[in-house]
């Protein structure tokens, strides 16, 4: 193992980061990119928002930024969801269906005024996020797999009751659309990214500051540790799937809110795209390692990327293998640049 | 780390135990497969050859795709791209087979195989190269050959030979009362796989690996060998499942999502008994594994069962048998 890091970081040598120019490696530049990793996302999006604005010369306006932010919102939130579950070593694959749930129950209840809507919406990421923790803490149930399952109880459960008790409207009421879709002081901020930014600062809080933000990295980077030191791994765990519930079902609200209409397959594109704005925001799948600050990152590369593969009128195709090569050439990179740290 | 510790610690056992510890979980899905068949045809009017062939046939995909996925599990990976994989080999196939005759089609099957092997083979080269996880490599590869089979067919279409899809579904027509022509192919391919697995250098290899990487690295594996092999062998029983879904549709469709595939694979191979940890499990018992996945919702919607139901009642028995998985392994800690 020892000689292949050592051929690996021999690489990385040789290889400087895109986006940094032709500079010999080790420079005081690289070695302080290195040093920043976040930087180098920043540098991806700003090169992603000039081709765009290349290839779309509208794109650099108050319109064009709007509708990449509207698009990268419920993916940064339902990326948040997955950045402090990849934390602790875990991942949620009923993201997108507890996302699905909560904005189907919210335009059902519509009519009953908004306060029950969105409340109903945010009890099914609650719900079904607490049953997810008490599935991987309590009984160690590997999370791909209680995740996955839940997602298909989910689908399983919403389809029958769209025929029975949630019958009637999809049509999501007033106020969630405009939370979704909507934008003040002129149209030029949407509240989606309000919304967004708000919860933004929340998570990163939790993450910096709190216990219990040090509790999650603390589970991820050596359950065992945890445990001796006094962490009681279960209660953490049913609390931070029930967090991340509650913001899948957020994420929910406001991809419902935005398509004005909901149907059972409202969030299931956003499911592995959350993933990936985790993962290019640098956050180890392995758990321990990571900031949401960088999934935010990751999430607004997304949205930028959305923006150019419309521009560019590339089909779904095209689309979708530039997406995957994407996925995997940014966390190659950062996984080099991680390794020289 | 608890598989490392397990095998330290493994006392003396008595031989049934030891026999029921490693073949235990195997005979065990078999044995539910069987029950489950008994009940189902007690369910139904009447059972016959034509519900048999109903079920195998249409559940070979499903057994392709989950012996894939358990080959790379097994070796310590997990391929998220194998459900995608096998739409891209299936609407290839769907695209060069049309109108071809039936010798053509299976020089055509068999290019596809070794294809898709040497494609997924640079997912794994890829894999040890940037030493990035696996799930977030494959979360790629799922997407790029989601792309690909979008390109490659647009819309649904394309088709295949009749002796082609005989091969596979026992009948020209996709539909009939025949299982052996799926059963033979499952067995005859499987059956290697298990022995190559089981028997022979390379394919202990993997088991190596995928319990313990460094020490295998250091007794003189070639760990980063192994995980490109296992890559690569997943990739050919993905083309497998693709080519079934072909032989039985008789055209390719790249609309339908591989990663609804790739996460039924998933739940089959921890039915079958493989841990997701690596290093443990066995490609035979996946095949019956892949089948009950597939046979639950005929089951429940014979029982009078809304078929929507049948995904919640799949979900919960996952959740079930990972938790009493998960107990037993715990006490079996606690004990040593």
């Amino acid at each position: 193992m020892a000689k292949a890091a050592q051929i690996v970081s021999a690489d990385v040598q040789t290889v400087p980061p895109a986006g940094t120019g032709d500079r010999p490696a080790r420079s005081p530049v690289v070695a302080y990119l290195i040093a920043h990793p976040h930087l180098v996302l920043v540098a991806v999006l700003i090169i992603l928002i000039l081709v765009t604005s290349v290839v779309e010369p509208n794109y650099l306006s108050v319109t064009g930024l709007r509708n990449s932010a509207l698009f990268a919102a419920p993916i940064g939130v339902l990326a948040a969801a997955q950045t402090i579950l990849m934390l602790t070593g875990g991942i949620d694959l009923s993201a997108a269906m507890i996302a699905t749930g909560a904005a189907y129950v919210a335009a059902n209840q519509s009519p009953e005024g908004a306060v029950i809507a969105i409340g109903g919406g945010l009890l099914v990421g609650v719900l079904a996020g607490a049953a997810n923790g008490v599935g991987v803490g309590v009984f160690r149930v590997n999370p791909l797999i209680m995740t996955l399952a839940m997602s298909g109880i989910l689908l399983g459960l919403f389809t029958t009751w769209a025929q029975t008790i949630f019958s009637g409207s999809t049509r999501m009421g007033d106020f969630v659309r405009t939370l979704g879709g909507g934008s003040f002081f002129g149209g030029r901020i949407p509240w989606a990214v309000v919304v967004w930014a708000v919860l933004s600062l929340g998570v990163i809080y939790m993450l910096r500051y709190s216990g219990f933000g040090r509790n999650l990295y603390a589970l991820g980077d050596n359950p065992q540790a945890a445990r001796l030191s006094g962490t009681r791994s279960w209660q953490v765990l049913i609390v931070v799937y029930t967090i991340a519930g509650l913001l899948g079902a957020i994420a929910g609200l406001l991809l419902g809110g935005r398509v004005g209409a909901v149907d059972l397959q409202l969030a299931n594109v956003f499911l592995l795209p959350s993933v990936a704005a985790a993962v290019i925001g640098g956050t180890s799948i392995f758990g321990g390692v990571g900031t949401y600050s960088g999934t935010i990152l990751g999430a607004l590369i997304l949205g930028v990327l959305q923006s150019l593969l419309t521009f560019l009128g590339s089909g779904q195709a095209t689309q979708q293998i530039l997406y995957g090569s994407i996925v995997i050439g940014l966390s190659w990179l950062y996984t080099r640049i991680a390794a020289e740290q | 780390m608890s598989a490392i510790s397990g095998a330290l610690v493994m006392r003396a056992q008595s031989p049934v135990r030891r026999w029921l510890r490693r073949h235990g979980w195997t005979y065990a899905v078999w044995i539910l497969l069987l029950v489950l068949v008994a009940y189902y045809a007690t369910l139904i009017p009447r059972f016959g050859g034509f519900q048999v062939a109903s079920i195998v046939n249409n559940g070979t995909p499903f057994v392709f795709l989950a012996v894939a996925q358990a080959v790379i599990v097994i070796a310590g990976g997990i391929d998220l791209g194998v459900g995608s994989m096998a739409i891209l080999t299936s609407v290839t196939a769907a695209q060069l087979m049309e109108g071809q005759p039936f010798a053509v089609t299976l020089l055509i099957a068999a290019g596809l195989v070794l294809a898709a092997a040497a494609i997924n083979a640079g997912v794994g080269w890829i894999i040890n190269k940037s030493r990035v996880p696996d799930i977030v490599i494959t979360l790629g590869s799922l997407y790029v050959f989601q792309g690909m089979a979008l390109a490659v067919l647009p819309n649904p279409g394309g088709g295949t030979s009749e002796g082609f899809r005989y091969l596979f579904t026992g009948s020209t027509r996709g539909i009939g009362a025949n299982p052996w022509p799926a059963i033979a192919l499952i067995s005859v391919t499987v059956l290697a796989l298990a022995w190559w697995l089981g028997k022979t250098r390379s394919g202990l290899s993997l088991y190596a690996v995928g319990s313990a990487k460094t020490p295998a690295y250091l007794s003189g594996i070639r760990a980063s060998r192994v995980k490109v092999l296992s890559y690569a062998v997943g990739g050919g029983f993905a083309a497998m499942a693709g080519l079934a879904l072909t032989a039985i549709a008789g055209r390719g469709n790249a609309t339908s999502f591989g990663g609804n595939l790739t996460l039924n694979s998933v739940a089959a191979i921890v039915l079958g008994g493989v841990a997701l940890t690596g290093g443990i499990g066995s490609v035979i018992a996946v095949i019956p594994a892949g089948l009950i996945l597939f046979f639950l919702s005929p089951i429940l919607t014979a029982m009078g069962v809304d078929p929507n139901r049948a995904q919640v009642v799949q979900g919960v028995l996952i959740v079930v048998v990972m938790a009493i998985t998960g107990l037993i392994e715990w006490r079996r800690q606690r004990r040593s």
